[in-house]
């Protein structure tokens, strides 16, 4: 795929991830709707680490921040912290298997919903971890249709 | 890499900072309120799919069985509205005996639910009436079963709505029983809140029935909140801590009620 196509296919990520994140769901669903926008972000990093790093997961980050009605600079701070870990592994992580990647993104879920449970503990908003290995769980189902996703397009160039 | 995230890290927290301390940003977040309108069109493309879905498919018979269903429970609120006039018009008397200045009259305006938050913690609904229905910051919000939150932006034709589980949100509540007041705060949790600073020896017991107080002046009085659900005395605590079941159905409900209140009573019968 061309530069061009590429980053076409990036923006419309974005957008896709944001609008899944926007989907409304209720009960039990709640506990398994997983952080879209951040898959997307954990992707692109691994995928393409020298074009999308820090800076890219602090603007998602912004974005988040936004559509989640959070305080402002906390989704910046998460997704940025959450995104160096797979920045500074990329080299390994594009040789894993799919299996291996669902491994890394079950984990690094749980801690970026730990991270986010502490930092909203600064405005009084009481933590519930009661979710996060359900979260975590539907990150690593979801995540093969992204990794297959991104992967296609970044063969592609 | 390390530098860079430094940087952003340090970025942030300045953000987060002027975000908690002052109101600059906003104008940021109420422009993104709107921008945002057409993302959640398109999110809630599947749900209104499904609900067309379920209408184009379902039996007549079924529709017939609903209707009469519905004509049914029309008929009995019909008449406990009836009960409720003479109530009300009682009500209304004492008040005059009391001198009350505050003969507060209700009306009401139905909305639908266009979009809801797609965070945990912050819990706000946007829905499709706006400045152009005379919606007003503050104003409360019902579902059928209770009070559902406030209204805390208005664009022309949406407004965004504040749920009475948000963690940021408190409402002043009494008891149907005996009128003891307290204080209704969200958890973040979507069927919990909590009463704050409720003494040892208040007479409250599982159960209960918790109704809007009208103190403040932002809630109309008499709305239902929720059931006392359970009630925990920790050794050495100054408070009990009182877990409150929302009434309004705050995570389901799609149509809900927009209150209007005038002193004098003249929109009342306004309703659409």
């Amino acid at each position: 795929m061309k530069e061009s196509g590429v980053g076409l296919a990036f923006i419309i990520t974005i957008l896709l991830a944001a609008v899944l994140q926007l989907v409304p769901v209720s009960g039990f669903l709640l506990l398994l709707k997983p952080n879209f926008l951040l898959l997307i972000v954990i992707g692109w990093i691994i995928f393409r680490p020298s074009q999308w790093g820090i800076g890219f997961a602090a603007c998602t980050g912004l974005l988040a921040d936004l559509i989640f009605r959070a305080p402002i600079g906390l989704h910046i701070l998460l997704f940025s912290t959450v995104g160096a870990i797979p920045l500074y592994l990329s080299g390994w992580l594009v040789y894993f298997s799919l299996i291996h990647r669902c491994l890394f993104v079950f984990i690094l879920i749980i801690f970026a919903e730990i991270m986010r449970n502490l930092l909203l503990l600064m405005w009084a908003i009481p933590a519930d971890y009661s979710y996060i290995l359900t979260i975590a769980l539907a990150s690593a189902i979801v995540w093969p249709a992204i990794d297959r996703l991104l992967l296609k397009i970044n063969r592609k160039r | 890499m390390f530098r860079r995230l430094l940087i952003v890290v340090a970025i942030s927290s300045g953000l987060m900072a002027v975000h908690s301390y002052t109101a600059w940003f906003n104008p940021i977040e109420k422009f993104f309120d709107n921008a945002l309108l057409p993302a959640h069109w398109v999110a809630t493309v599947p749900a209104r799919l499904n609900e067309w879905g379920q209408l184009i498919l379902s039996d007549r018979s079924d529709l017939e069985v609903e209707n009469t269903r519905l004509k049914q429970e029309s008929l009995i609120h019909r008449g406990q509205i009836q009960r409720m006039a003479d109530l009300a018009a009682e009500n209304l008397r004492l008040r005059l005996l009391l001198n009350a200045t505050e003969l507060l009259m209700d009306s009401v305006l139905v909305t639908e639910v266009i979009g809801v938050s797609p965070s945990r913690t912050s819990h706000t609904l946007f829905i499709n009436r706006g400045a152009n229905d005379n919606v007003y910051v503050g104003q409360p919000i019902l579902d059928a079963e209770g009070l559902m939150g406030q209204v805390i932006s208005v664009f022309d034709n949406h407004s965004v709505a504040l749920l009475i589980t948000d963690s940021t949100h408190a409402i002043p509540v009494q008891i149907l029983r005996n009128g003891v007041r307290s204080i209704a705060e969200g958890t973040s949790n979507y069927d919990r809140l909590r009463l704050r600073f409720v003494s040892p020896t208040a007479d409250i017991r599982e159960g209960d029935q918790l109704v809007s107080s009208g103190l403040g002046g932002r809630f109309p009085a008499g709305y239902p909140i929720g059931s006392v659900l359970n009630i925990e005395h920790k050794a050495g605590a100054s408070f009990i801590e009182v877990d409150v079941a929302p009434a309004a159905k705050i995570d389901r409900s799609k149509h809900l009620l927009l209150v209007f209140t005038s002193e004098d009573g003249s929109e009342i019968g306004r309703s659409q």
